[in-house]
């Protein structure tokens, strides 16, 4: 072996002992029961007897379950629901808080609060202010004249928009850090030109933050549409998929067939379609990349 | 140098003798600190038994049948489980978890009649995976002080359905958070359904829920003219039944026999504010004999990854057994073994109301599983809780959601 091989086989060696202990953690820990899931949606297993080949039977058992349709709809009125609102949001208050001013640390913290505080906490709290005969909203309502104000998370219409309200108010902060980090990338000339040319704030936003962000708008919806593809511990804590089946989300269904019915193959097989559901989205959005997201 | 030897191997042997002798046996439990009975059976059993040492292992109760459901998929090695109720029964033994107790009821000589017929409802294919230690009715607690103060007569042993709803709007009084309730349901479905199953002549387990309108009519009409407070505000605020009782907010409480111990204990501490308290039996439907009502068995399996069975099955059957069945009655709680002496030995407990009514309450005459062993248990308690929710909160109307629950189940019990 030449000297320059062997010197470029030790660089590699000891690039790889970096990366071999997160890569062998990942592996065990997630791809292998990634794997494992794949192989358990072709079965049917209860976790005690053993596992029986039943093919695509699982598969074909979804495309007539109730349930599964039902979980299906609500995961996408989820998705439809928050990925714009917590997009619009955050991209507001990002601008809102780059212009210099007392106290802007302070919010930022503040806004980006509710992402690290306990879910169990957030939950509990918007169940309270949420509570349908003495919570502090509904009592704002009547009091400006609503006679019968919702009630909300026990009600079958309002139930889900609560979980979403809860969710927008809880990951606005995560994705305003990311606009706010993409707005130092806008060049200040821009914003100078634009007002000697006599442009106002608004048209200065609509024509030249908006189109300059598009690589984090990207970003953000790619992230948001799988994080709200795979909702989950929020709706456990805040409605436990009630009421009725109005808040069962996908996951809460693969859950609920897994660990409350035992039925491991079933649910490998409806997460293995959550899985392809989520690619497909995400391909296509990378294949609308070119056409609406302009890199400076 | 051999004297030394000698004595070592002695020492070694006589160790390893009462190392054998001692054996340690993890008992899976809910709610420790609420289920007050279960320390002094142990402290009972280890002084008969010296050798014999507990792990306790405590789970909540609302996680418990999940919990214990993962726990034994993971291959845990527990002693002896506690069986909570019938669904998670069903569950553990489809799946060859609990060890069958025929031979260790036999060898023992355990009489089987003694639990009055509760044993047939729980045996599967011939085999029985449970003794039942303690089986619990439905009775009505209710608040003498929130009677006195409306100057209304109490509830008495024998009241129909329509007598009760009554005499709870007659009770109801003040606006707001000073509001006292006639009644409370709580939010389990089984606080609704049960009356609906009390004439024997429909079951929980059916393909037509048509049978149980009378009954939704009856609670939504409370819930409306605010005899009882609503459904969603205690699932929103996750109120339990306890606390309203406690806080002298409730003058009537449907409720399990199980909350006599525990309503005994708050009293003792101070927690219970409400120290005017009696009980007596469940209402029931007019031509039904008082005294028909449904219940409930708690019971103790043995797992059969268990290494200490012998050991194991011997505090099963001192717990299920009259000795458990003694100590269980001292503290107030209905044992599965319930011949005249334990009901004497509860009304002397400290603490149990002394009136004569609560003395009577206890006496049943018939009593019907909630929910009956059947291998589709618990999906279909899912799919009746699932409709009743939207019943009870007004989202769908009574006859839709039991057309619901009657097509769901009917297709639950064909599938597979």
């Amino acid at each position: 072996m030449t000297a320059s091989a062997s010197k470029a086989l030790k660089s590699n060696a000891i690039a790889y002992s970096f990366i071999l202990p997160n890569l062998v953690i990942f592996a065990v820990f997630t791809l292998v029961p990634i794997a494992f899931a794949f192989a358990l949606s072709f079965m049917k297993w209860d976790g005690a007897n053993p596992m029986v080949f039943v093919g695509l039977g699982n598969f074909s058992r979804m495309l007539h379950d109730e349930n599964f349709r039902i979980s299906l709809l609500n995961t996408l009125y989820f998705v439809v629901g928050t990925v714009p609102t917590t997009l619009v949001f955050s991209l507001l208050l990002a601008v809102l808080l780059n212009r210099e001013f007392v106290g802007r640390s302070f919010f930022r913290a503040a806004f980006f609060f509710p992402f690290v505080a306990s879910l169990v906490a957030v939950s509990v709290v918007f169940n309270m202010m949420f509570f349908p005969s003495m919570g502090p909203v509904n009592n704002i309502l009547r009091a400006i004249g609503v006679s019968n104000p919702p009630a909300w998370s026990a009600s079958v219409q309002w139930a889900m928009p609560t979980v979403m309200m809860a969710y927008v108010w809880r990951s606005v902060g995560y994705y305003m850090i990311i606009y706010l980090a993409a707005l130092q990338g806008v060049p200040h000339e821009l914003y100078e030109a634009a007002r000697i040319d006599g442009a106002t704030p608004g048209q200065c936003f609509r024509k030249i933050t908006v189109p300059l962000l598009t690589p984090a708008t990207f970003l953000v919806t790619i992230l948001l549409t799988i994080a709200s593809f795979k909702i989950f511990d929020l709706v456990l804590v805040m409605t436990g998929g009630g009421p009725g089946r109005a808040t069962n989300v996908l996951v809460y269904t693969i859950y609920d067939s897994a660990f409350l019915s035992f039925e491991y193959g079933y649910a490998s097989a409806q997460a293995m379609v959550l899985f392809l559901i989520v690619l497909a989205i995400t391909i296509l959005q990378f294949r609308g990349e070119k056409k609406w997201v302009a890199y400076l | 140098m051999k004297k030394l030897c000698i004595i070592a191997a002695l020492m070694i042997v006589a160790l390893s003798i009462s190392a054998a002798d001692k054996v340690k046996l993890k008992f899976v439990v809910w709610d420790l600190n609420q289920t007050t009975y279960i320390q002094p059976v142990i402290d009972a059993y280890k002084a008969a038994h010296p050798n014999v040492d507990f792990e306790l292992i405590n789970i909540p109760a609302n996680d418990y049948d999940q919990k214990i459901a993962v726990m034994l998929a993971g291959g845990d090695d527990s002693d002896i489980i506690s069986v909570k109720d019938i669904p998670s029964y069903a569950g553990m033994v489809a799946k060859n978890q609990l060890e069958p107790l025929n031979a260790y009821v036999t060898k023992s000589k355990v009489d089987l009649a003694q639990y009055s017929g509760v044993i047939d409802q729980i045996v599967v294919d011939k085999k029985l995976y449970a003794l039942p230690f303690r089986s619990d009715v439905w009775i009505m607690y209710y608040n003498k002080d929130a009677f006195d103060k409306m100057k209304v007569g109490y509830p008495t042993n024998d009241m129909t359905w329509e007598q009760y709803a009554a005499l709870a709007r007659k009770v109801s009084n003040g606006e707001g958070v000073d509001r006292i309730y006639g009644s409370h349901y709580h939010i389990w479905r089984s606080t609704w359904q049960l009356p609906a199953v009390q004439d024997g002549k429909n079951s929980i387990i059916s393909t037509d829920y048509s049978f149980m309108k009378p009954y939704y009519e009856m609670v939504i009409a409370m819930q409306k003219d605010k005899t009882i407070m609503d459904y969603a505000s205690l699932k929103v605020g996750n109120i339990h039944y306890s606390g309203v009782f406690y806080n002298g907010q409730i003058a009537m409480l449907p409720m399990g026999s199980w909350f006599i111990g525990t309503l005994i204990a708050k009293t003792k501490d101070g927690t219970n504010t409400q120290k005017n308290w009696g009980i007596v039996k469940y209402p029931h439907p007019a031509g039904v004999p008082a005294g028909t009502t449904a219940g409930t068995i708690t019971s103790l399996a043995i797992n059969a990854k268990s290494a200490n069975k012998a050991a194991a099955w011997d505090f099963v059957k001192y717990f299920s057994g009259p000795e458990g069945a003694t100590i269980l009655a001292k503290l107030g709680t209905l044992p599965a073994i319930r011949n005249q002496a334990v009901l004497d030995a509860i009304k002397k407990v400290e603490g149990f109301p002394q009136d004569k009514n609560s003395g009577e309450a206890l006496a049943t005459k018939t009593v019907r599983l909630e929910l009956p062993n059947h291998p589709k248990a618990a999906d279909i308690d899912k799919i009746l809780s699932q409709e009743h929710e939207l019943i009870v909160t007004g989202s769908e109307s009574i006859d839709q959601g039991l057309a619901n629950m009657s097509k769901r189940v009917k297709e639950t019990l064909a599938a597979q």
